[in-house]
């Protein structure tokens, strides 16, 4: 397959693409997307996939402007999926979130794709875990994938990455009570953003809420510890530290097995998900062309049978096709 | 309410009643403010208001009835007609010819890579040189600007925000070059900066540093330039990017205290800086809202200055300079636009500007030839010489229906005016991009009016001419004109002093670190020839460049069309679109070089995505490099190229070479939408444009028209 080869190569516009092609709902595209995907797992790249979650407005986009400059600096290549939530009642979204990754995005040493997230459940969209697939196979270093809330947390970092990281604003401790748990759990790193300024002060005691908020946190065997940092997405400050807890996460992790294992558990699960989504359209295809249903229901509603049989025998009838 | 139950008025009930067969209550329509226009008024309306006083004279507070006592009777406004384009040299030449036909003031348009603080030789504004104003690089380009044009005696007006430090400087310097010491300079210059994150977008450096700026100025200023008005607080552009009267009132008196305060914190005494003040509004088609505007903007200043504690009368009183709405204004049958010019300019009038500018006919295409300039100014000379209108001061007061829509609109932007300052005053609530977001809400609501033709457009949206004429446009060419400035920069900086340049602008730089006042610093350096870009960029190092982020407006085109045909079936075919191509078409929206008119692009960015599209929207001031890197990236269907400021020709042709160079093979459609004058069509199609949308264009019909030729280009090549 020619586009492999071009994907390997790092072209821009085979990248752009194959990403199409991934999100693509089109059911000849899901099954050339399969292909190709299977192809590119056999070709793997070095990338790391670290994931940036946070409510809307914490300066998640601006934050990887300003991470993201100092990583080129320093000759990293760097992957970026925006999952944009702006979708609108007639389906349309607008993509702005480049309106605030304005340097970077002219950096030949980055590829940054927008996807609107279409409400898909967890806010991640179809397709973003084949998109780093073929974002690792082109060479680049780091996949940033950013997305909005933190509802998705669970998703995100047993599915998708290998670090996943939480960024909030000064003044957002307060809200740690409620959803403490489902944070603690599997956040790797939480970033304070907005520690500037006359926030400073709010982002510091922000940090130690959550630091002593981690700390409740039982640490199960020999996983790399969590970490609060404090950064400046505007003033570019504190991500020399940044970077340095992300390289320590991943090499702590993976002298411990736990980044092969986090890789192999979200291939088990992937796999699962394929199946159920092939088995799901069968049958819905099946349903289409059976037309028992309707037939069924109508003897249901006409007191002409019960509903369980009715039930029963639609389920015979598909599973005998 | 005696005169309402009068017998008249039920008897005047009656009459209308049955005239129109509309029940009185539903007669009443509703302007772009919200506001109630009612089939009549009456003394009734006149009682109880709340700001306006019935019994005051013009002259006296709250100077809702003019400035002054004795009005145009005495003397006139001052015709001041905006204008530049091109080099110093042929600017002059232009102003000179006007003042001999009886413009009375100057007032320069510089260009945009002067406004953002570049030179002529960046390779970042090669295709804007000269184009939308003059290019002034050094100290040399101001001298030839008003040469043979007396400082002492003329007073200039000079628009300019951003790049204000070396541009003031450049002035003042000149002056000097020609004898004229500074505290003999008269005029304004705009200085107007957080307008400039709002709407007209040459902002250089972030909102707090620009802010020091303006207020180093407002200073140094009121120190040493007596007759110059150290600022322009301007509502002119809030209107013209979609503003409504109260929106365009409420936030330009809520920026003027904004620059009250921060002149203030200089140390400064309010009566010592604020007679200096000085304000600009733009007056649009709805005739008597615009005169109502003016009347309230004196008497909510008035009342703003006293609550600051200002003394002095002048300090109080509110002087303006107008311009006639742009936007107001057409591309199709273009010669209306004289007529649409005579109402707004007459309405300023009976509003009480102090100076003003008319626009002229081929506004939607180019800047004006010599030709329509001239009927645009001619326009003001017929005012003033032949229709009597001088003769009486404030000749609509006591109009039930004036001095009551002054009260209205008073109270309604007084209430913004509160809530800003609840917020933290208007630097705060620019930063959190509210009042922007606020302005396009607006502009996209009147959009939407015209394409529904709820709203008519004479000659756009009804009445259409079926043989448009066709007009002269000035063409300019960036490229000679780019080559001379460059040519000159050049010479300057071989023969200049290089270590006395490098000790002033090192001096600059320690200025702005230490926060000590600016302007005198960077006088120093342009009278040792440093360049406007060199001051620029020093303090660049100390402030950083400003990017905007940019917030969108969702839901409100859509609104306005819920139930309507022609964008339901828009929306199908996007629905369509979808399922047989596995995703929607996708546009990338894009603005390219320094122009940094937003307007067009916001507007049809969120219409689209309402009918359903993909929009992607890009920052301003890409380099046609990183538009090409961004569309490919994405993989968009169509870029949509929104241009205004007379780039095109030279950045459409080299956005479709950097298509190629990423990828030879690349099927994205290009089409070219805002101010392209019809003899460059067929420049445009030669590169390949698919598609041009003009001013005036329907949005809904625009989109149909995309989604028509991306299905073309898809099914061409299956
Ligand atoms: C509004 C306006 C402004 C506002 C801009 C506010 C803003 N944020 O956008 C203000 C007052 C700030 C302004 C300032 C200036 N302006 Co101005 N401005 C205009 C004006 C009057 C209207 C433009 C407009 O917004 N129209 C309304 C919108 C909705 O229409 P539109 O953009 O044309 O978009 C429609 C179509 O063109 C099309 N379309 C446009 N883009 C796209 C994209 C796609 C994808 C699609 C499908 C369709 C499409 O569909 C839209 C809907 O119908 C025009 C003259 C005119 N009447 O056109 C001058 C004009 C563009 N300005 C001009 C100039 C020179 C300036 C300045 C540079 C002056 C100076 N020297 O200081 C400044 C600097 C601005 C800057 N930073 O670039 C000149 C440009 C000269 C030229 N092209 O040769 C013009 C033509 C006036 C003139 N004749 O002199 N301006
Ligand atoms: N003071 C301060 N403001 C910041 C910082 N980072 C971002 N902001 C501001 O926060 C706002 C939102 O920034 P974005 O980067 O768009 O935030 P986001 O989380 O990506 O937003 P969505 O994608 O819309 O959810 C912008 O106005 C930024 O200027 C920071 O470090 N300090
Ligand atoms: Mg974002």
């Amino acid at each position: 397959m020619q586009l492999v080869e071009k994907i390997i190569k790092g072209e821009r516009a085979a990248i752009a693409k194959a990403i199409t092609l991934v999100e693509s709902s089109r059911e000849n595209d899901k099954k050339e997307s399969r292909k190709l995907i299977s192809e590119l797992l056999n070709k793997p790249g070095k990338s790391i996939r670290v994931g940036f979650s946070g409510p809307p407005g914490v300066g998640k986009s601006t934050f990887i402007e300003s991470f993201g400059r100092y990583l080129v600096e320093k000759n990293y290549k760097l992957g970026i999926l925006a999952i944009d939530p702006s979708s609108q009642i007639t389906g349309g979204s607008i993509l702005g979130d480049k309106t605030r990754m304005i340097e970077i995005s002219k950096n030949p040493n980055t590829f940054i794709r927008s996807t609107p997230s279409r409400g898909s459940l967890g806010g991640i969209s179809v397709g973003t875990r084949e998109a780093s697939i073929i974002l690792d196979a082109a060479g680049y270093d780091f996949i940033f994938i950013e997305t909005v809330g933190v509802g998705q947390s669970e998703t995100m970092a047993t599915n998708l990455v290998d670090i996943f990281s939480l960024i909030v604003g000064p003044g957002s401790g307060d809200e740690l009570q409620g959803i403490k748990k489902g944070i603690t759990e599997y956040a790797d790193i939480f970033i304070v953003n907005k520690n500037d300024g006359d926030l400073k002060s709010e982002a510091s005691k922000t940090a130690s809420d959550y630091k002593s908020a981690i700390s409740y946190y039982k640490k199960s065997n020999n996983t790399a510890d969590k970490e609060v940092l404090l950064v400046s997405a505007i003033e570019q400050t504190g991500m020399e530290k940044v970077i340095e807890t992300i390289q320590n996460i991943v090499s702590q992790n993976k002298k411990n097995k736990n980044f092969d294992e986090r890789r192999a558990k979200q291939f088990t699960y992937w796999i699962e998900e394929e199946v159920k989504e092939i088995i799901q359209f069968n049958i819905q295809k099946k349903i289409k062309a059976d037309g028992s249903i309707s037939q069924l229901s109508q003897k249901v509603m006409d007191g002409k049978i019960q509903m369980f049989e009715a039930i029963e025998a639609i389920t015979q009838n598909l599973q005998n096709k | 309410m005696k005169t309402k139950n009068s017998d008249n008025y039920t008897k005047w009930q009656k009459s209308f009643e049955r005239e129109t067969k509309i029940d009185l209550n539903e007669a009443s329509s509703e302007t772009d403010e919200g506001i109630e226009i009612k089939p009549v008024y009456t003394k009734a309306d006149i009682e109880n208001l709340s700001f306006v006083d019935n019994d005051s004279l013009p002259g006296q507070l709250p100077y809702t009835r003019g400035p002054k006592a004795s009005m145009y009777t005495n003397r006139p406004w001052t015709i001041r007609q905006y204008a530049g384009f091109s080099t110093a040299e042929e600017s002059n030449d232009f102003y000179k010819k006007n003042l001999k036909s009886g413009q009375k003031g100057l007032s320069v348009a510089f260009d945009l890579p002067t406004h953002r603080g570049y030179d002529s030789d960046d390779d970042l504004v090669m295709g804007d040189v000269g184009k939308a104003g003059v290019a002034i690089d050094t100290v040399e380009d101001m001298k030839i600007l008003f040469n043979d044009i007396p400082l002492d005696q003329m007073s200039v007006s000079m628009t300019m925000n951003g790049a204000v430090l070396p541009v003031l400087s450049s002035f003042i310097v000149a002056g000097e070059e020609q004898n004229v010491n500074k505290n003999l300079l008269s005029g304004t210059i705009q200085n107007d900066i957080l307008k400039e994150f709002m709407v007209r977008n040459t902002y250089i450096y972030p909102p707090d540093p620009s802010m020091k700026i303006v207020a180093d100025i407002i200073e140094f200023t009121s120190k040493e330039m007596p007759k110059f008005n150290s600022i322009s607080i301007s509502g002119y552009h809030m209107q013209e990017a979609g503003a409504d009267n109260v929106l365009e009132l409420a936030y330009t008196l809520a920026d003027g205290m904004e620059y009250v305060r921060a002149a203030l914190s200089k140390g400064l005494d309010i009566d010592d800086f604020a007679p200096r003040l000085s304000f600009f509004f733009a007056i649009g088609t709805d005739f008597f809202m615009e005169i109502a505007k003016l009347r309230a903007a004196r008497t909510l200043w008035y009342k703003i200055m006293k609550d600051f504690g200002a003394k002095n009368e002048k300090s109080l009183i509110l002087r303006t300079h107008c311009q006639t709405s742009g936007v107001s204004l057409t591309e199709k049958d273009p010669y209306n636009n004289i007529i649409r010019t005579s109402y707004e300019a007459l309405s300023a009038i009976l509003g009480g500007t102090q100076s003003l500018h008319t626009n002229s006919f081929d506004e939607a295409i180019a800047l004006p030839t010599d030709e329509s300039a001239r009927i645009a100014r001619n326009t003001q000379l017929i005012l003033q010489n032949e229709t009597g209108v001088t003769n009486t001061v404030d000749p609509l007061a006591g109009s039930y229906f004036i001095e009551s829509l002054t009260d209205e609109l008073s109270k309604k932007a007084w209430d913004i005016i509160e809530e800003i300052e609840s917020l933290g005053g208007m630097t705060k609530a620019v930063k959190a991009g509210v009042p922007k977001l606020k302005i396009e809400e607006s502009a996209t609501k009147k959009q939407a009016k015209v394409d529904s033709g709820s709203r008519v457009v004479v000659g756009v949206n009804k009445f259409k001419n079926p043989k448009e004429p066709k007009v002269d446009v000035r063409v300019i060419d960036n490229n000679r004109v780019r080559d001379d400035q460059i040519k000159k920069i050049n010479d300057i900086k071989a023969s200049r002093d290089q270590k006395a340049v490098d000790e002033s602008l090192a001096k600059l730089v320690t200025a702005a670190k230490e926060d000590s006042n600016l302007l005198a610093c960077s006088i120093d350096a342009i009278k040792n020839r440093a360049t406007v870009g060199e001051v620029s960029k020093a303090l660049e190092q100390v402030y950083g460049r400003h990017f905007a982020t940019s917030l969108s407006v969702s839901g409100v085109y859509g609104k306005h069309f819920e139930g309507d045909e022609d964008f339901m079936n828009v929306t199908k075919k996007v629905n369509i679109f979808e399922v047989e191509n596995g995703r929607r078409p996708r546009v990338l929206v894009v603005k390219m070089g320094q122009d940094g008119h937003d307007r067009g692009a916001k507007i049809v960015a969120t219409s689209f995505a309402d009918m359903g599209f993909d929009v992607d929207m890009g920052p301003l001031f890409q380099s046609p490099k990183d538009v090409a890197k961004d569309a490919i990236e994405n993989d968009v269907h169509a870029i949509g190229v929104s241009t205004l400021a007379a780039g095109h020709k030279t950045l459409v042709p080299e956005l479709m070479k950097s298509l190629k160079e990423i990828d030879s093979k690349s099927k994205i459609i290009v089409f070219v939408g805002g101010v392209i004058p019809e003899q460059d069509y067929d420049f445009l199609y030669e590169n390949n444009i698919s598609a041009i949308f003009g001013p005036g264009s329907n949005i809904i019909e625009s989109a149909e028209k995309v989604i028509d030729l991306i299905s073309d280009k898809i099914h061409k090549h299956n």
